[in-house]
């Protein structure tokens, strides 16, 4: 063994001192701390956001739920879902890739995430948030055109209806 | 030279961080025996464990600066050669052959009580025998001297499953070691 050590000891401080390997900064470790952090905040805010669309779509159903389901199935961002997913993902292997020095239980962690979501996500449906979001928010083309959907299907039902009592 | 000897690894990485980088020497003298005993463990082929050791060192010294000094240095760096040691079983798994042979000296004179002195001598005889689920965690706390604590922070594991696998690594040990004896 002490062969070894006299040659780990000689081979990396040789390639200290030449520069052939070199400490990386810290401001290299904030900014991948920063940027996962950021990420994380991004996708907690995207899924809190798609909780309480989903409890807005749910709430705002009426009668014909099939066909109105049919209709949160067809004008659904899914594609919101997928960046969540992969961002999840990437989050998860860039934190074990990166920081190789400390213990994280990622089960726990996902599960903290998925229940912070829910639990915000009832909260904004609860305290109304997502009418006021319908009104102004970032999002309110995508309620407003919901909304819309829904009128043109409801007045198609009705006319439907008139339709058929006519005919009969 | 002296001064160093007296001081705590955290200590010292802070000045290999700010000011001396040839202090980073020092780091590699306390820990290169330690980390080749257990990198030997692992990977079972003294120059592949010398290398795992080597690179190990050359990483931690990169990412010198993602340590966080509150944390223990020693449970840091046996991560990374667990790493280290983890990429080369995969890379060569039906190359490795196993040890036979091999003096494990602990390097320390501590002593210890009856039964554990037992235990550890049971552990160098049988290691080589017990799957490695088990015997990275019995390794390091017979013959590295690790606690729970620390052994969890290395293998990313729960305390209690640590206590698990050492209490299953030690049933397991018990019915090799009497066929080997």
């Amino acid at each position: 063994m002490s062969n070894h050590k006299i040659n780990i000891a000689k081979n990396v401080m040789s390639k200290i001192k030449t520069e052939q390997i070199k400490m990386k900064p810290k401001w290299y470790f904030w900014l991948g701390s920063l940027s996962i952090f950021v990420a994380f905040v991004g996708l907690t805010i995207v899924s809190i956001f798609l909780t309480s669309l989903i409890t807005f779509f749910l709430k705002s159903h009426g009668p014909m739920g099939a066909v109105r389901y049919q209709q949160i199935i067809s004008s659904f961002p899914w594609w919101v879902l997928v960046v969540i997913i992969i961002g999840l993902i990437s989050g998860i292997f860039l934190l074990k890739k990166y920081d190789f020095s400390y213990k994280k239980n990622f089960l726990f962690i996902i599960l903290v995430f998925i229940s912070a979501v829910l639990l915000a996500g009832i909260l904004i449906d609860m305290l109304g948030f997502d009418s006021l979001w319908m009104k102004r928010g970032p999002m309110r083309r995508f309620y407003q055109q919901y909304n819309k959907n829904m009128q043109l299907l409801d007045n198609g039902l009705r006319n439907n209806g008139r339709g058929r009592k006519s005919f009969q | 030279m002296n001064d160093t000897k007296e001081l705590k690894d955290e200590q010292i990485v802070e000045i290999v961080r700010t000011s001396d980088k040839e202090l980073y020497r020092e780091i590699i003298t306390r820990y290169q025996d330690k980390l080749l005993r257990y990198a030997l463990y692992l990977i079972r082929d003294k120059e592949k464990a010398a290398d795992a050791v080597q690179e190990s060192f050359i990483k931690a010294f990169i990412n010198l600066n993602a340590f966080n000094l509150k944390m223990k240095f020693s449970s840091w760096i046996y991560r990374i050669v667990h790493n280290q040691a983890i990429n080369i079983i995969n890379k060569n798994k039906k190359e490795l052959p196993l040890l036979d042979n091999v003096d494990f000296d602990s390097g320390k004179n501590t002593e210890f009580d009856l039964s554990k002195k037992e235990i550890k001598e049971r552990v160098d005889k049988c290691i080589n025998q017990i799957p490695m689920m088990y015997s990275e965690p019995l390794s390091l706390y017979y013959l590295e001297e690790k606690s729970y604590e620390e052994i969890s922070d290395i293998l990313r594991l729960p305390v209690s499953t640590v206590g698990t696998r050492i209490n299953r690594a030690k049933s397991i040990m018990k019915k090799i070691c009497q066929t080997i004896k």
